[in-house]
């Protein structure tokens, strides 16, 4: 606790015990050596604004954190907080919306929701005898499942009254910073001070030894997850008033964040040892990073290298630290050892720093012109070849007119998005352009962006609740009747299809295939046998095509609602693709188009993703000079076969 | 290095770590041939002077010499190049593996790069044979019992070609028969040439299997004696002062029975044990490892359960498996496995001092963390606890001190009923005594209390009667006047009479007649 370390240095005052709390925590020491890096490389990092954006960002992950401290402590794991936050957030909103319950008792229902998947957590691992790693995966994957199902997939709004705690306390303190400073304070209570706190010390350090010591430790795991899931929920609610929707697949990945948070802080994954302070320090040294990063505009994909090696960096001086100089309170100072330890310390944090800077200074791409015009790109994902094309396409353009791009990628997740976005708004860019993750989630960031007046071009899909000068996209829902006739009419008009659904929840996946479902009936001879989610993901195509074919060997179509799953799905198929089996994929990406032209792919409906990066980036300059645009601004799709792939060159 | 006999030598070597200077000047040598024993109490540097040699620990100073040649030794390969293996308390054995592959851990004979299986058992089970102990090659190290674990070890270092051994306090976990055995192997490998390191707490066995006898205190070497030297100037060397009594029982006036156990039985485990404490008695259990001793004690305790029978504290009847009613009713129990039962080693002194008291001290939830503390300070200030301050570690205690926290715990909660399971293994003379006091004090007090000890002269000393268990069953009683070595021994092994005793007493398997 934050308090034992005041005790354990007493008399200790200004110079001398700032060192002492510096040697004593290497956690604290690293996120000093980050923010003097980021302020002396950018000059909008250390702003009143900025520092607070730091704080909201760090809020659901400082949340998360704080739970799986406990856990962590008590020598558990929990992997299921990311789900079960989703979760929690999609119960509050499904049950405020579509069930009318008013919203405190949705509130209440959320929050129960959370306390009961770490209760079963905690039954499976206490009685269940199960290992905390497998019960909390096993969470993980039915906590998922089951907002997808609420959800039905889509996003669902936030009711007007809760998303307020995404909102400002009298203009400038942020609620998520609040929540996170009220729970860090609870947090720190609950360890230091309560009977179960201290019996997860025990019970992390040596649960046997806490068992015969007559510690209920099977009633105090289940009361340990159950709080964890708690965290969860809160953490999920505050996620989802941010965005103003409750995403299904929102906080993906993030247990990995909280852990890697915990563990940042100082706390042993062998449980005993973990501290609040060091969970939010965690938590802050991480947003700090990625906030910086996004400021420096750092390359995409040397962020998550950056941010990986500063979390081994992190820990790695923690270690040192710890190995040298902590052993024996005992410590009559042996001599010149001591000297010779903290000179090791402050020399390891000087080569963190160092590097930092270095690696920075390097990966970040000259602002020597500062008069250029900054325009700022967040893409959803740079993990699929239509983002990168839109990238490609967006920084020839921004090379001909001569001005500053710089890209971020918010890996399919919104709230990351929103950072990105918000971080975006407080550097001053003259203009943004957004391809949101999902629609109703970019509308908060969207809408301080218009505040601070900087013009927003939305690109692929649009962004609700904010005002945006002009969307530049395709027509999904006409490719996908496209794709739908296409189809129908190489088949004749009957035969039994497949469909391969990208990634529950996103908006291409449900207009494609709303577009192809009304397509379809064009053609009441052509039955769907089976509809199944592969993700978009190429490899996820080929697993569930290979399954499909077990059941439904006899199909004579498959759609996929993109290229990649196309392509898996003809793998699945070997031989039999485009001769028995046709298959049609969507985005007409390079490897799609060259399979068209193999005739593996029967078509493609093709959209022009480096015409719609052009495009976006021409018309967020446009309007940044204040000209008028159109509100949208379509980029034709079109079909193609094997006769006109010619004409569309990889 | 005149002396071509000798194998090893060690000068004036100095290791400090943060805060402490673990040795300050050790001299020692070893010959070809000899039993040579490293005496001192807990905490006065044997540890890590056996780690220097073994590569763990690197020197800070001072020289050490193989065969009058100066060398270092920077890691557990180079020591064993040098020809010198080491064989810890914890064994350095992988459970699943079997015998064979344990020996020969990491040099597997290998054939067309395929691990030779027939050729490393058949050398396995050679180096066995050498040993005198038919453990099959093949048998999963998981399932032997600790006597054999040790044996196996002795195989693997046999198989290194060692001509130094060092042995850490072999015998510590080891009944007496299996003692003999293991000096009857250690005989044999001075025969053969091997120079022997032998750690132990125990005088007696210096007499008989050691030839000379370095003692350690403080880090330094203090004194070099024959082997025979008498163990009241040995102890003198090891402590520094004389110790006037070395079982200091004080009796006290016995009151109403406070434990009454009845017809208590696991199947399989004990049988039918029945016995009572009285306030101010000490009982002592004796018997050999595997009797069931510790089985009883701990299903007494509630920490394992039991299938037919009563506990009865005061008066009232204990529920079955069931810590915590053990402990509301007063019964408290320092566990046989001091590290991993009955301390949280990497929390500080005050909080194992508060583990059993937490419940207690909690109001609405909120732990009165500075009441804790103050009766933390108050309990270890009564006990003598030799700490930097309660906020030390407990791992880095000794062994003594830490087991004084341990019982520490237990007075802070008014225990009435203590149970103690081998309450002095691995420590030394003085804390003992120390703690031996401290059972006078509580029993003057009128307290109960039930010790379970393999140490018989420590049973025999201390107790007021001695119950005796063999194979699960409570094989007779005997009051302190009569309890001798022979008494105890004769009731130890008295239904045994089938079977020869075994060595595989650790194991349930050890109930199946097997002789050799």
């Amino acid at each position: 606790m934050a308090t034992d370390t005041l005790k354990s240095t007493p008399g200790a005052s200004g110079a001398g015990g700032l060192r002492r709390i510096l040697l004593d925590n290497g956690a604290l020491t690293a996120l000093i050596v980050l923010v003097v890096a980021m302020s002396a490389l950018s000059g909008d990092f250390l702003t009143a604004d900025n520092l607070l954006n730091i704080g909201v960002q760090a809020a659901v992950t400082a949340i998360l954190a704080f739970g799986v401290t406990f856990v962590i402590v008590s020598a558990g794991i929990d992997l299921s907080v990311g789900s079960v936050a989703a979760l929690s957030a999609t119960v509050l909103a499904w049950m405020a919306t579509s069930e009318g319950v008013p919203v405190w008792i949705a509130v209440i229902l959320a929050v129960v929701t959370g306390l009961a998947c770490g209760f079963v957590n905690g039954v499976l691992i206490s009685y269940g005898k199960l290992p905390p790693f497998i019960a909390t995966l096993a969470m993980l994957s039915i906590a998922r499942g089951l907002s997808l199902v609420i959800s039905q997939g889509s996003p669902i709004p936030f009711p007007e009254s809760v998303s307020h705690l995404g909102d400002t306390l009298g203009g400038w303190l942020p609620v998520p910073v609040l929540v996170m400073v009220v729970l860090g304070l609870i947090t720190a209570l609950v360890l230091g001070r309560t009977y179960i706190g201290r019996s997860m010390y025990a019970i992390g350090g040596n649960e046997e030894a806490a068992r015969l010591s007559g510690l209920k430790v099977k009633k105090q795991k289940l009361a340990i997850y159950a709080l964890s899931g708690l965290f969860a929920a809160a953490a999920g609610i505050v996620l989802a008033s941010r965005l103003s929707s409750a995403q299904p697949q929102a906080a993906q990945g993030y247990e990995l964040d909280a852990i890697a948070a915990v563990v940042i802080g100082g706390a042993s994954l062998a449980g005993g040892v973990g501290k609040a302070s060091g969970t939010l320090i965690g938590a802050l040294i991480l947003a700090v990073l990625r906030n910086g990063l996004n400021l420096l505009s750092v390359s995409a994909f040397w962020q998550q290298v950056v941010i990986g090696v500063v979390i081994a960096l992190a820990v790695l001086l923690d270690t040192v630290r710890r190995k040298a100089g902590a052993t024996p309170a005992a410590a009559s100072p042996a001599g010149g050892g001591n000297r010779g330890r903290q000179a090791v310390t402050y020399l390891l944090a000087a080569v963190v720093a160092a590097a930092v800077v270095a690696a920075m200074s390097f990966l970040h791409n000259g602002s020597d012109a500062a008069a250029r015009q900054k325009v700022g790109l967040s893409l959803s994902t740079l993990n699929n070849p239509f983002f990168v094309q839109i990238r490609q396409g967006a920084e020839q353009e921004a090379e001909k007119l001569g001005v500053d791009l710089t890209v971020t990628d918010a890996q399919n997740d919104a709230s990351q998005q929103a950072n990105q976005l918000q971080n975006f708004t407080s550097s001053g860019l003259s203009t943004i352009v957004v391809n949101p993750v999902d629609s109703d989630a970019a509308g908060p960031s969207v809408r301080s962006a218009n505040k601070a007046d900087i013009p927003v071009v939305a690109v692929d899909r649009g962004v609700n609740k904010a005002e945006i000068d002009a969307l530049v996209a395709s027509d999904n829902v006409e490719g996908g009747r496209m794709a739908a006739r296409a189809l129908g009419e190489k088949l004749g008009g009957e035969g039994t299809i497949v469909i391969l659904q990208g990634q529950a929840g996103t908006s291409a996946s449900r207009e494609r295939g709303q577009g192809f479902a009304e397509g379809l009936k064009e053609f009441p001879g052509i039955e769907v046998v089976a509809k199944q989610p592969a993700d978009f993901d190429r490899t996820k195509g080929l697993d569930v095509m290979t399954n499909l074919l077990q059941a439904h060997p006899g199909i004579e179509g498959v759609f996929a609602e993109n290229d990649e799953m196309a392509l898996g799905a003809a793998k699945a198929l070997g031989s039999r693709a485009g001769k028995d089996v046709q298959v049609v994929g969507f985005d007409g990406t390079p490897d799609g188009l060259k399979a068209v032209e193999a005739g593996t792919l029967y078509a493609s409906v093709a959209q022009q993703p480096t015409e719609l990066g052009r495009i976006a980036v021409r018309n967020a300059l446009d309007a940044a000079e204040g000209k008028d645009l159109k509100d949208l601004v379509k980029v034709p799709v079109k079909v193609v076969t094997k006769e006109n792939v010619g004409s569309f060159g990889g | 290095m005149s002396d071509t006999d000798e194998l090893l030598r060690i000068e004036g070597v100095r290791k400090a770590f943060p805060g402490v200077v673990a040795l300050d000047g050790v001299d020692f040598d070893l010959r070809r041939g000899e039993v040579h024993v490293l005496l001192g109490e807990n905490g006065a540097g044997k540890s890590t002077l056996i780690k220097t040699l073994s590569g763990a620990h690197r020197p800070d100073e001072g020289r050490i010499l193989v065969d009058g040649r100066e060398v270092t030794i920077g890691s557990a390969q180079d020591a064993e190049k040098l020809g010198i293996a080491t064989i810890y308390q914890e064994f350095n054995l992988v459970p699943d593996l079997t015998v064979a592959e344990n020996i020969f851990l990491g040099r597997q004979p290998r054939r067309f790069g395929m691990i030779d299986r027939r050729r490393m058992e058949a050398e396995a089970a050679e180096l066995l044979g050498r040993v005198g102990v038919p453990v099959p090659p093949r048998a999963r190290v998981r399932e032997l019992g600790i006597a054999r674990l040790q044996m196996v070890e002795i195989a693997k270092a046999l198989s290194l070609d060692a001509r130094v051994l060092i042995m850490d306090e072999p015998t510590a976990v080891l009944t007496s028969e299996e003692v003999e055995k293991l000096f009857s192997i250690v005989r044999r490998l001075r025969e053969d040439g091997v120079g022997v390191v032998f750690i132990t707490h125990h005088l007696e066995e210096i007499a008989a299997l050691g030839d000379r006898v370095t003692v350690i205190r403080d880090g330094r070497s203090v004194g070099q004696v024959p082997a025979s030297a008498p163990e009241d100037e040995l102890v003198r060397l090891m402590v520094g002062r004389s110790i006037e009594q070395q079982y200091p029982r004080e009796r006290a006036e016995a009151g109403e029975p406070l434990l009454r156990v009845e017809g208590l039985t696991r199947d399989g485990v004990f049988h039918d044990v029945s016995f009572e404490v009285r306030a101010g008695e000490v009982v002592g259990i004796a018997g050999l490892v595997g009797a069931g001793r510790t089985e009883v004690v701990r299903a007494v305790f509630g920490a394992d359960p039991y299938d037919a029978g009563t506990v009865t504290v005061a008066g009232g009847k204990l529920r079955r498996h069931d810590v915590n009613a053990a402990l509301d009713a007063g019964i408290g129990l320092i566990p046989e496995d001091r590290k991993g039962q009955g301390l949280v080693l990497d929390a500080s002194v005050a909080e194992n001092l508060g583990l059993v008291t937490l419940r207690s001290s909690t109001k609405a939830g909120l732990v009165d963390r500075k009441g804790q503390r103050r009766a933390a300070g108050r309990v270890a200030e009564q006990l003598g606890v030799r700490m930097a301050g309660l906020d030390q570690q407990v791992r880095t205690l000794s062994g003594g001190n830490q087991q004084k926290v341990v019982i520490g715990k237990w007075l802070l909660a008014d225990t009435r009923v203590l149970i103690l399971d081998e309450p002095t293994r691995g420590i030394d003379v003085g804390a003992k005594v120390e703690i031996y006091q401290l059972i006078n004090e509580l029993t003057a007090a009128g307290a109960a209390v039930l010790m379970v000890s393999s140490d018989l002269p420590e049973v025999l000393g201390m107790s007021d009667r001695v119950l005796v268990m063999a194979q699960g069953r409570i094989a007779g009683e005997l009051p302190a006047e009569e309890a001798t070595q022979d008494a105890v021994m004769a009731l130890a092994v008295s239904t045994q009479s089938t079977n020869t005793a075994g060595d595989e007493a650790g194991d349930e398997e050890g109930k199946a007649p097997r002789g050799h």
